[in-house]
């Protein structure tokens, strides 16, 4: 092999080389997750925590959820690292106390349900952190007819 | 070049003109605020320009009116579904699909240029049925294929049945991110900064594209492919890469147009999407043999103009939104027609008449030997 096409095929593995890199930082750094909200008694930590009367979650200085007891919010966010301010308000009639929370999202995962009570309480993280399995809807389950062609049925001449 | 007339030039632009005036008579009958219509029509800027733009590579290189767009379009679908799929959302999903798209564009290209090299002279009809040939295929991976061997794991996507992608796919993660990812607002006018920013790179591409070596290949092989075969240029090479290129071009356009969207018709998204874009292009003032990146704009404010106000000008006047309709649909068809009527009507005059010096060339041969 001459130097130059030597020289071009090392051009050619390089560019292809970054485009793969390119294709795994976006893989990476676009993963989009679905984060829920629960302001609620976490199941099954076998300890007691105490649910705030209200928490207001911002995202990127967005208010996405103002949750009162037993209520449950969501956003949906870019990326492994999520990073949320809490306004949580213990008593009604109290100031609310501002907290900064980062975590970091699982990639498996779609949608995830983060219990603020038991993150606040400074539980394990599978305590405070599971997955939301999406159920279809009977709406969404029923049979869908698939059109691939737009003259579809019009070029039935028969009756 | 010279020694034209104003009759030359009228003939020339007869459909630009023809639209201007289309444009002008419905537009003030529509009823529409010329905010509205601004608003429109520079979303639609956004929305078309880099589909249009990747026409103009093989009208360079004189295979005519690249009805196989259709073929990139596809891939980009496909490389949008995936994504989707895989839930990379906003600017990275659309630069992964991209990712995902070119591949499968450059081979689709590949082969189109292949083909239309065994069917030199005709290249538009056989684009245009080959774009028929590889959506049954895209059919056949999308409606089949694409859950038993393509994985896909989202019931949102995949069709009840456990296989096949659904009549549509939401791009909810996506849309409109790259036309608002720098926000600019003039006077109640939505720009699409960053859209127009990716058009305008594809622009100076093109530009930059028509003075290398490869590019001035391209235009030799449109004006005569005899003469630059014996130049030494590689004739069907360069179709192929002009075909490669532009069905890349068209892949990357359709995501583009899509992200705007919102949403993807899976099976009939890409169908209407080469004729719409070669009837804006020809609106331009384009024809068969000659395109410019100016022809490109142009033909998108006025057909999409008469888009935007041929069916609310077809209300005011018969009370029926659908003549508005139809009459956009039946202008769309009639311009390609018109301009394949122009281009075959001006190859035989020139023909003629180059038959006609060659004949007057010998008589005088013959009366001076």
């Amino acid at each position: 092999m001459d130097k130059s096409k030597k020289r071009r095929l090392i051009y050619r593995i390089a560019a292809l080389a970054v485009v793969l890199l390119i294709a795994a930082a976006m893989f990476v750094i676009g993963r989009g997750h679905t984060v829920y909200f629960d302001n609620k008694m976490p199941e099954n930590v076998g300890t007691e925590v105490n649910v705030p009367y209200k928490i207001e979650v911002v995202v990127a200085g967005k208010s996405v959820a103002k949750l009162k007891s037993g209520e449950r919010g969501m956003a949906d966010t870019m990326g492994q690292n999520f990073n949320m301010q809490l306004l949580v308000t213990k008593e009604k009639g109290e100031d609310p106390t501002r907290l900064q929370v980062g975590l970091t999202l699982p990639y498996s995962m779609d949608g995830i349900i983060i219990n603020l009570p038991a993150l606040l309480s400074g539980l394990d993280e599978s305590a405070y952190l599971s997955e939301f399995v999406y159920v279809p809807s009977a709406e969404e389950m029923k049979d869908e007819e698939v059109i691939t062609d737009d003259t579809d049925n019009q070029m039935n001449f028969e009756g | 070049m010279k020694n034209k007339s104003i009759g030359d030039y009228l003939r020339r632009f007869s459909v630009p003109i023809m639209f201007v005036i289309i444009c002008l008579i419905c537009a003030p009958i529509s009823g529409l605020s010329p905010n509205y219509l601004i608003n429109e029509i520079v979303t639609r800027i956004g929305r078309n320009a880099f589909l249009i733009l990747s026409l103009l590579i093989p009208i360079m290189a004189g295979m005519g009116l690249n009805f196989s767009m259709t073929l990139g379009a596809m891939a980009g679908e496909i490389g949008l579904i995936l994504v989707s799929d895989w839930q990379i959302v906003g600017i990275p999903g659309m630069i992964l699909a991209m990712i995902v798209s070119i591949p499968i564009s450059a081979l689709l290209g590949l082969f189109c240029g292949k083909v239309l090299n065994m069917a030199k002279g005709r290249e538009m009809i056989t684009s245009y049925i080959i774009s028929f040939f590889i959506n049954g295929i895209y059919q056949l991976v999308v409606l089949y294929l694409m859950g038993p061997v393509i994985p896909i794991a989202h019931s949102t996507i995949k069709l009840p049945r456990g296989y096949g992608i659904r009549n549509t796919v939401s791009l909810l993660s996506m849309r409109q991110r790259l036309d608002n990812l720098i926000p600019l607002n003039i006077m109640g006018v939505k720009i699409p900064v960053a859209t127009f920013i990716v058009i305008f790179l594809l622009c100076l591409v093109i530009i930059w594209f028509r003075k290398t070596k490869l590019g001035q290949d391209m235009r030799a092989v449109g004006q005569d492919m005899e003469v630059s075969k014996d130049a030494g240029i590689d004739v069907e090479r360069t179709r192929i890469i002009s075909m490669i290129l532009s069905t890349v071009f068209a892949g990357i356009g359709m995501i583009i147009y899509l992200q705007n969207m919102g949403n993807i018709a899976t099976y009939s998204s890409h169908s209407q999407i080469g004729m719409f874009c070669i009837a804006a292009l020809l609106v331009g003032g384009a024809s068969v043999d000659k395109a410019s990146i100016g022809n490109v704009f142009l033909g998108i404010i006025l057909f999409h103009t008469m888009f935007i106000v041929a069916p609310k000008a077809g209300t005011v006047i018969t009370g029926d939104s659908m003549i508005g309709e139809y009459f956009r649909v039946f202008v769309s068809y009639a311009v390609i027609t018109i301009a394949l009527i122009m281009y075959e009507t001006n190859k035989r005059k020139n023909k003629s008449k180059a038959g006609m010096q060659l004949a007057l060339a010998q008589e005088q041969e013959e009366a001076n030997g």
